[in-house]
């Protein structure tokens, strides 16, 4: 080659920066259209002004064809040659630069007139090189004012052609910073010239070196290199960047790659296709083929020799192609790349048209795609590497070519993180919203600290819809989930009065898999809170005033914190919005709507906890009650009970409250009395209502019932007991009836006894305690479903120990025939008192008529009046051991029940029960009769004692 | 790549030729702003070198360094 410099027609030197290598398009034709131009231009110069010239001209002219010959000799070899380094190719960049010299030239109208040009051209996009085409005619381009030493100015125009500033090119791009301008050794050592040039472009072509077969280091380091090569350096940062998704941000190292070594320049001119000749025959697939393949493969799309095979799902190397192994095992290798981005790709295409896939889905699409991204700005600068080479052909030697192995290791990491991504696309199929996250959530627990940074990236972007829609929720309660994404539901169908109950729910699919239960129980509320306060109470404060000190903290950019720091700023924020929603809420129902008032009020009136109310109430009801249940008028129960009211301490309770007090009559069978249909009820609406549902309101219901019927009981009792005080002295004059009356006294005494022992049971042991243990849940609570869960913790309670639920069926049936055999009893008694009464009367009448008679000075009783006197009496006396039978029947049924009572209680499960069994059957009278009981109590016993 | 760059050509001579040529003119105009003195006739013969990917400052030099010494020679005949 430097023989060739010698032959140089005049030895004058090549243009700066020409190193004389043939250059990489096609030489033969190149040359024959070159030679059109030069001649063109030599012919047009030289010989269009001859026409005028004199005819002396012509053995000038002649030896003007021998120079002009000479002269195409050269340009021929400089257009050969190659400025190894070339400029940049940015189109834009030498726009701007034609722009910026029309300036100087002061040719600001022809500049906007270049740039309206050039936006033509652009659009039009039939030239392909239209940056070179543009740098052409920059290069041509003269400064009329500049005409004269031009020549002189050669070099300094090239210099300034050159680019002294980073910019967006590729990064491996060869960019000097200044040409290395070697007058002296250039004209015997052109070759030297590109070994420089290596040098003084070592910034940029140092990454091809990363892959290069063991280079010796070169002595200028990137730390030395920094003052000389300040421009560069930068450079390099720039290239870190763009590296950083190629190489590990763990690796600082590899991002200011070692310096390459000095060029061999024999192997950098060697060219490609000797190296190419040099691996296979002629026929063969040569490995440029393959990168070139291969970096088609990357993008998804079948190269010539390797083609995606449907049926195995792979890439291959097409089978007949003459290959060595090594070669096809590594484009194998490679074409992973490719199957990987085609199945990511597949993903995010399929999803990206699907709306209903959501927020959540869609900002895992655009992860995806972002990653994507960053990977087809990879293959761009593979492509334009390979492109440079195609261009330039052999200039850039051995080392800095792509080969396969290169490529195996520069996509290693880029392979790492596709397969982390095709991993994540498998896992998350078919999920979306916060599942999606849960999926990817579970990514992040892997032990390499590259993955997991990659994946807690995507999570984060993934994670932000749930976060925003999570901070909408829980600050201003609003669910704006168009997808069903979020894990709070709500059902637009509910009514508000079954806003707090039904209307959200959790979707437990969709609950982030870094969200505890608990969290998102609290969230739940927090926002359920909001929306009854504002739905149902109709409180229209804002949510700020609420929670005013949380809110303050609210940026929801933080996604990426969220995951670190779990324990505490997340966590904190749901709790404190959670405390300060809940306390407001509690607040609002306590003072607005009096909400443990009126819990009060149903234990007073509902429980019959005010005694002295409803005991005038019933004094005032029993005539009424007594009747049939159909002649019952719900109006006259009204002004019965408002009566009551007035009459007693229940006048003091706020009207509020009295005015939902009301009568409830159940609904008749026949056969009823007013006893068995009549009920007090409370109204409840509004917020209230959703402590005191109408499921709640039933148990009240039933429980009063049942508190109402064990309440007569003890009315009639005393009753019984009012006719014994009272008929006591009547019928001490008459001995007969003493017997009757004695049993009587018997088995009202043993009804009392065991109504008392029933009614303390009802009241202390099961209301008593069980409300205590309400108040003191409910002070306690502190969220509205804390109460709610309170109060039907108690009715849970009350209905079970009064004997209401389906578990004790039968003592309740038992209960009832007591109660029954108490009315019973009554109704006998009554029946006794009225005839001894009647019969009291009658011989009273009878004494007194008697006395009138003989007062009257007639005989005090005819025989006919005596006969029938004491014929009367004897039916009287002959009716009374009827009565004793009755009697005795009543207590031998009565006796009965009771002990099959006590024998259910003794065996019941519910230790206050069994105490209840105590109590009644305190001096074993029962037990000595009921050999059962004897048997239970005494196993019982036994089982006590073992235990 | 190389069998783009071949039906470019065939693009090229096939269809499209107006917009080829409008693209010619608006180089041309562009040349004519910046003074390059080159006719219609070079400027295409280089605008089709360069879509053969020759070497820009190769080129531009070569038609500098021709100039030159079409000048020298001009002023040698004079």
């Amino acid at each position: 080659m430097c023989s060739r410099v010698a032959e140089r027609p005049e030895g004058r030197p090549l243009p700066e920066g020409a190193s004389a290598r043939e250059s990489s398009f096609d030489t033969r034709v190149g040359l024959r259209v070159f030679s059109a131009t030069a001649c063109h231009l030599l012919s047009r110069d030289l010989e269009a002004p001859s026409p005028e010239g004199t005819q002396g001209s012509r053995p000038s002219s002649a030896l003007c064809r021998a120079d002009v010959a000479q002269q195409f000799q050269f340009a021929v070899r400089v257009i050969g040659s190659n400025f190894a380094p070339t400029v940049e190719r940015d189109e834009f960049l030498v726009a701007e630069k034609i722009k910026k010299e029309l300036i100087r030239q002061r040719r600001e109208a022809d500049a906007a007139l270049f740039s309206e040009l050039h936006r033509k051209l652009h659009s039009q996009g039939v030239l392909k090189n239209k940056w070179s085409i543009l740098y052409l005619l920059l290069n041509l381009s003269e400064d009329p004012r500049r005409q004269a030493n031009k020549v002189s100015n050669y070099a300094t125009l090239f210099a300034q052609a050159l680019p002294r500033d980073a910019h967006s090119t590729p990064y491996y791009y060869a960019r000097p910073q200044t040409l290395p301008l070697n007058y002296q050794d250039r004209g015997t050592q052109a070759v030297q010239s590109s070994g420089s040039l290596g040098s003084s472009g070592i910034s940029s072509i140092s990454m091809c070196a990363l892959g290069g077969p063991a280079p010796p280091p070169q002595p200028l380091l990137p730390g030395q290199s920094h003052q000389t090569l300040g421009v560069g350096d930068c450079l390099r940062q720039q290239l870190g960047s763009r590296l950083a998704w190629t190489l590990t941000a763990n690796q600082p190292s590899s991002q200011t790659p070692p310096s390459k070594g000095t060029p061999n320049a024999v192997s950098r001119s060697m060219t490609r296709s000797r190296r190419e000749g040099e691996t296979g025959g002629a026929v063969e697939i040569t490995e440029a083929a393959l990168v070139r393949d291969i970096l088609y493969v990357f993008q998804g799309i079948d190269g010539k020799n390797i083609k995606m095979s449907n049926t195995e799902n792979c890439y291959k190397v097409e089978g007949k192609a003459n290959l060595s192994k090594s070669l096809r095992d590594t484009a194998v290798r490679l074409a992973e790349l490719g199957w990987l981005h085609n199945k990511i790709r597949k993903y995010t295409d399929q999803r990206s048209l699907d709306r209903s896939f959501g927020l959540v889905g869609q900002s895992f699409c655009a992860a995806l795609h972002q990653e994507l991204k960053e990977y087809y700005r990879l293959l761009s600068v593979l492509h334009s590497q390979l492109q440079l080479e195609d261009d330039q052909g052999v200039n850039l030697g051995l080392e800095s070519s792509l080969t396969l192995r290169r490529l195996l290791v520069w996509t290693y990491d880029p392979k790492i993180r596709l397969k982390t991504l095709a991993a994540l696309v498998d896992h998350c199929q078919g999920r979306k919203g916060g599942e999606l996250a849960s999926a990817v959530h579970a990514y992040t627990r892997t032990g390499d600290p590259y993955m997991r940074s990659l994946v807690q990236h995507i999570l984060s972007l993934v994670s932000h819809p749930v976060l925003s829609f999570l901070y909408r929720w829980i600050y201003d309660g609003e669910l704006e989930d168009t997808y069903h994404e979020f894990f709070v539901a709500s059902d637009p169908t509910v009514k508000t009065d079954r806003l707090w109950h039904d209307k959200y729910t959790l979707r437990k699919s969709m609950i982030p898999s870094f969200m505890t239960m608990d969290q998102s129980r609290k969230v739940l509320l927090i926002g359920k809170s909001i929306n009854f306060l504002h739905q149902v109470c109709h409180d229209q404060t804002p949510t700020t005033k609420m929670i005013a000190v949380t809110k303050s903290a609210e940026p929801p950019q933080d996604a990426a914190d969220l995951f670190t720091d779990l324990e505490n700023a997340f966590q904190g924020k749901i709790d404190a919005a959670y405390f300060e929603t809940s306390k407001y809420l509690l607040d609002v129902l306590n003072k607005k709507y009096s909400l443990l008032d009126h819990m009060q009020a149903m234990r007073r009136y509902l429980l019959l906890g005010q005694g002295d109310f409803i005991r005038h109430l019933m004094d005032l009801l029993k005539p009424e009650l007594v009747r049939p249940a159909t002649t019952l008028y719900q109006h006259n129960l009204t002004g019965i009970l408002e009566t009551a009211v007035r009459a007693t301490n229940a006048q003091f309770d706020s009207p509020e409250i009295l005015r939902r007090l009301d009568v409830r009559l159940l609904e008749v069978s026949p056969g009823d009395t007013g006893w068995d249909v009549f009920s007090l009820d409370y109204h409840v609406d509004g917020p209230i209502a959703t402590v005191f549902t109408r499921e709640c309101m039933s148990h009240y219901l039933r429980v009063f019932n049942f508190l109402w019927r064990a309440k007569r009981m003890e009315y009639i009792l005393t009753d019984i007991r009012k006719g014994h005080m009272c008929n006591a002295k009547l019928l001490r004059n008459m001995p007969e009836l003493s017997g009757v009356l004695h049993q009587c006294h018997i088995l009202a005494s043993e009804m009392v006894h065991f109504i008392h022992q029933m009614q303390y049971y009802i009241t202390f042991e099961v209301l008593e305690c069980s409300w205590d243990e309400l108040w003191n849940r409910v002070q306690q609570a502190q969220d509205l479903d804390h109460i709610i869960a309170a109060h039907e913790a108690f009715l849970d309670t009350i209905t079970s120990r009064c004997l209401l639920d389906s578990g004790s069926r039968v003592l309740l049936n038992q209960l009832r025939a007591v109660f029954d055999q108490i009315i019973e009893l009554q109704n006998a008694q009554d029946a006794i008192y009225r005839a001894a009464l009647e019969e009291l009367q009658r011989r009273l009448q009878f004494e007194e008529k008697k006395k009138q008679h003989e007062i009257e000075g007639q005989w005090g009783v005819t025989a006919a009046e005596e006969e029938e006197e004491n014929r009367r009496i004897r039916e009287f006396q002959e009716s009374i051991p009827k009565m004793c039978s009755q009697l005795q029947i009543l207590t031998h049924f009565y006796q009965g029940i009771v002990q099959q009572f006590l024998v259910l209680l003794t065996t019941s499960s519910d230790e206050s029960l069994r105490f209840l069994s105590f109590r009644l059957d305190f001096n074993e009278h029962y037990k000595a009769r009921e050999p059962r009981l004897r048997v239970s109590l005494g196993t019982r016993g036994r089982r006590s004692a073992h235990m | 790549m190389a069998s783009g760059r071949g039906s470019w050509a065939s693009v090229l001579v096939a269809a499209n030729l107006n917009a080829v040529r409008e693209t010619m003119d608006v180089l041309f105009e562009i040349s004519r702003i910046l003074n390059t003195c080159l006719d219609m006739e070079t400027l295409s013969i280089c605008v089709r070198l360069y879509e053969q990917g020759i070497n820009p400052k190769a080129l531009s030099s070569g038609i500098k360094e021709l100039r030159k010494v079409t000048e020298a020679l001009k002023a040698l005949k004079m």
